[in-house]
This record gives structure tokens, C-alpha cells and sequence, in this order.
């Protein structure tokens, strides 16, 4: 009879605490998914400049009625606080001053992907699947696409759409709002 | 659903953190790793221990009186002891078989110098003691690592490590008998070890 060999997975709280005596390093860029804290690999141009993008984007398009969480912590359950490139958040009485935003509090997460494609679809999409986020769109920059994933269930999401250049995605929470794929991609 | 592109074939698997030695010392003092937590340092990442069963438990327990039988104080046995494996590894093997210490390593845990024969009982972890650990312990370079296979009823006697691994497996069956690197002169029977 085998025995599936486990990793110790770790709580926020335990998290915070191996941050706090200093394990992580100075300037940790980690998150934690499921339990296990992950090194986030340095970030390259194509990637940052798309969250740049992004953020503009949003920002023009939307401006105060939501709040623009990039590369900020999400609190999705006791063993996951990741930090997805874009998240957009419904606006909080104290701009989340007192806790970081929650499941409920997001309208959109957007990762941007160019060597992470298949951890963003495989482990982080049933994560925010899971939490129950509505809307998650995957940049994939290596295949110039926007995969967007919809009808979040415990499973996994049930609709995946893939979005190419001259294809618009209007977010589900703000349907008057058309983003091009090809600004996305830029 | 999946999507599947060309790029997959490129992609950079993503990195877990890696703690070392003294970061997980470090955990264990401040309470983070409680008393609970039966884990070990592998390459960076703390691994869980499944409970010990009793087939197991038994196994070490004859292994232990049978080494101290053999081979007395010239040798220092340690069940299930910690063994500092450079600054990424601190694993707990079933029987340690290493030098003598005058302190009884008080001072310092053991280290790949110190071992003279590393045995684990498998029951229920044999992929892992053959592959993760045994990589392992060859690239630390433990001259002689057994694993007694509990559920093929067999020992396997992994030696000649290199940093690809052990070069030389041999399986032995109940009526072999196996003479530890260190100990020429000492003869072990497999079913004794088996039980």
C-alpha cells in the first residue's frame, strides 16, 4: 500500500509569522497557494509592461468605481493568499486599510502569463475557482491570447473562452466596458 | 476544461520556497513547527512523515537490538535521529548506523561524515525511499544504504553513490546474508532484518 508523500502546508497565519522572524529573506516575493509558499520568479519586460498596461487600461475605463489591487495580497482561504498581477476590487469604505480584500470583494483577477501558463491554469485557476471569483483572465503572452474563465464552481471553472487579437472581453461585472485583446497584449 | 498551446512545452516549472537547515531549526523554536509536526527538511521543502505502523516499528526495533548485538559501542546507532544533509537537507532516517562521538553528537547533529550505514524500513514509502532519498543520500555520498522492503520481503542494498545516484543495487532475499561496507567482518542475515 503506498503512501502519497505530503508536503507540510502552511496557514496565512504561519506564514506571517516565518515572514515576520525574517526566513523569507528582506523583500520576500513569494506568495501562498494551497499551503505552500511559492517563489514568484523575477519578473521580465513583456510581463511587467503588460501589468502596466492593464492598469492603465482599467484605470481610464473604470477609474473610482473600483479599486486596482496590482500584485497585491488576496486573502481566498486559510491556506492562500496569493498576489494575482491585476486584481479589481469592488471599493471598501477604508480602502482596505484594515484587511486584505477577500473573495467577495473582487470582481476580476487577471494574471499575466509568459512562463507560468500552466501553474495560472492549473493550480491558480482552481484556487480562485474555488473562492468563488467570477472572473479570471489569463494574458497569455506566449500565444498573443486572453483566456477568460467563467462559471467558477468547486471543480474548476466551466466556461474557458479564448480571446484573440481583434476579439473585445467585457468584464462580467462591468458589461459596458469593452477591452480589446490586442491592447491587453499590446 | 483544458486549452492547450505550444508554449506549454516551454514552461518554467514554478519554484517552491526552499528553507534551509536553519530556517527550519528556526521554525521549531518559535513554535511554528509545534509538537505536532512530523516533518522533515528535503531539498528545502518540509516533508510530512506518515505514522509509523507497527509492522514498521517493529522492524526497527529488531534492526536496532540486532546492529547493538553485532557491532556494541564501536559504533553509535540512532533511530530515527535527525542527519544534516548540507544546507538544504536534514532528514530522519529509520537506523543510523556512525562513528562514536565522546559527546553522543551533543554538540552537533550528525552529518554525511559521520554515517557508516543509513537503513530505512519501507512499508509504505518505497518510491520515495528509493528515489528521492536515495538520490539524496548519494550525492551526500553515504557509502551503504539499505532499504528493507517490507512489503516484497526483500532488503535492497544501494552502494557505489554518485551524484546520479547509487550505481550498484542489489536485492537481496530472505537467506542471503549481507556484510555492511563498514564491517566486513560482520555478517547480517536478511530474514533476521525482515523478521
Amino acid at each position: 500500500m503506498a503512501v502519497q508523500i505530503a508536503k507540510h502546508l502552511f496557514t496565512v497565519d504561519e506564514y506571517y509569522r516565518i515572514a515576520e522572524i525574517g526566513l523569507l529573506g528582506p523583500e520576500p516575493r513569494v506568495e501562498l497557494i494551497e499551503g505552500e509558499i511559492i517563489d514568484m520568479s523575477p519578473m521580465g519586460l513583456p510581463h511587467a509592461s503588460c501589468v502596466a498596461r492593464l492598469n492603465r487600461m482599467f484605470w481610464r475605463g473604470l477609474g473610482d468605481r473600483v479599486v486596482l489591487w496590482p500584485q497585491l495580497p488576496l486573502r481566498l482561504n486559510l491556506r492562500s493568499e496569493p498576489e494575482p498581477d491585476l486584481a479589481i476590487l469592488a471599493p471598501h469604505q477604508d480602502a482596505y486599510k484594515s484587511g486584505h480584500p477577500v473573495a467577495l470583494d473582487v470582481f476580476l483577477v487577471i494574471e499575466v502569463s509568459d512562463s507560468t501558463l500552466d501553474y495560472d491554469r492549473y493550480v491558480k485557476g482552481p484556487l480562485y475557482a474555488g473562492a468563488n471569483i467570477p472572473d479570471y483572465w489569463i494574458a497569455n503572452l506566449a500565444d498573443g491570447q486572453v483566456e477568460v474563465h467563467r462559471d467558477p464552481t468547486p471543480d474548476g471553472y466551466q466556461t474557458i473562452q479564448v480571446m484573440r487579437p481583434g476579439d473585445v472581453i467585457r468584464p462580467l461585472a462591468f458589461p459596458d466596458l469593452e477591452v480589446a485583446v490586442a491592447d491587453i497584449l499590446g | 476544461m483544458a486549452v492547450e498551446t505550444a508554449s506549454q512545452a516551454h514552461e518554467a516549472p514554478m519554484e517552491r520556497w526552499r528553507f534551509n537547515v536553519d530556517e527550519y531549526y528556526q521554525m521549531g523554536e518559535v513554535g511554528i513547527l509545534g509538537p505536532e509536526a512530523r516533518v522533515e527538511l528535503i531539498d528545502g521543502e518540509l516533508i510530512r512523515m506518515p505514522p509509523i505502523r507497527s509492522h514498521h516499528n517493529g522492524s526497527v526495533i529488531d534492526l536496532d537490538e540486532l546492529l547493538r548485538e553485532l557491532l556494541g559501542r564501536r559504533v553509535t546507532i540512532s533511530i530515527q535521529g535527525p542527519l544534516i544533509l548540507g544546507p538544504y537537507s536534514a532528514p530522519q532516517p529509520d537506523i543510523l548506523v556512525l562513528r562514536r562521538r565522546d559527546d553522543n553528537y551533543r554538540s552537533a547533529n550528525p552529518t554525511a561524515a559521520d554515517v557508516l550505514l543509513v537503513i530505512e524500513v519501507s512499508d509504505s514509502t518505497l518510491t520515495y525511499d528509493r528515489e528521492t532519498k536515495g538520490l539524496l543520500y548519494a550525492q551526500a555520498g553515504l557509502p551503504d544504504y539499505w532499504i528493507a522492503n517490507l512489503a516484497d520481503g526483500q532488503v535492497e542494498v544501494h552502494r557505489d553513490p554518485t551524484p546520479d545516484g547509487y550505481k550498484s543495487i542489489q536485492i537481496m532475499g530472505r537467506g542471503d546474508v549481507i556484510r555492511p561496507l563498514a564491517f566486513p567482518d560482520l555478517v547480517i542475515a536478511v530474514s533476521d532484518i525482515l523478521g
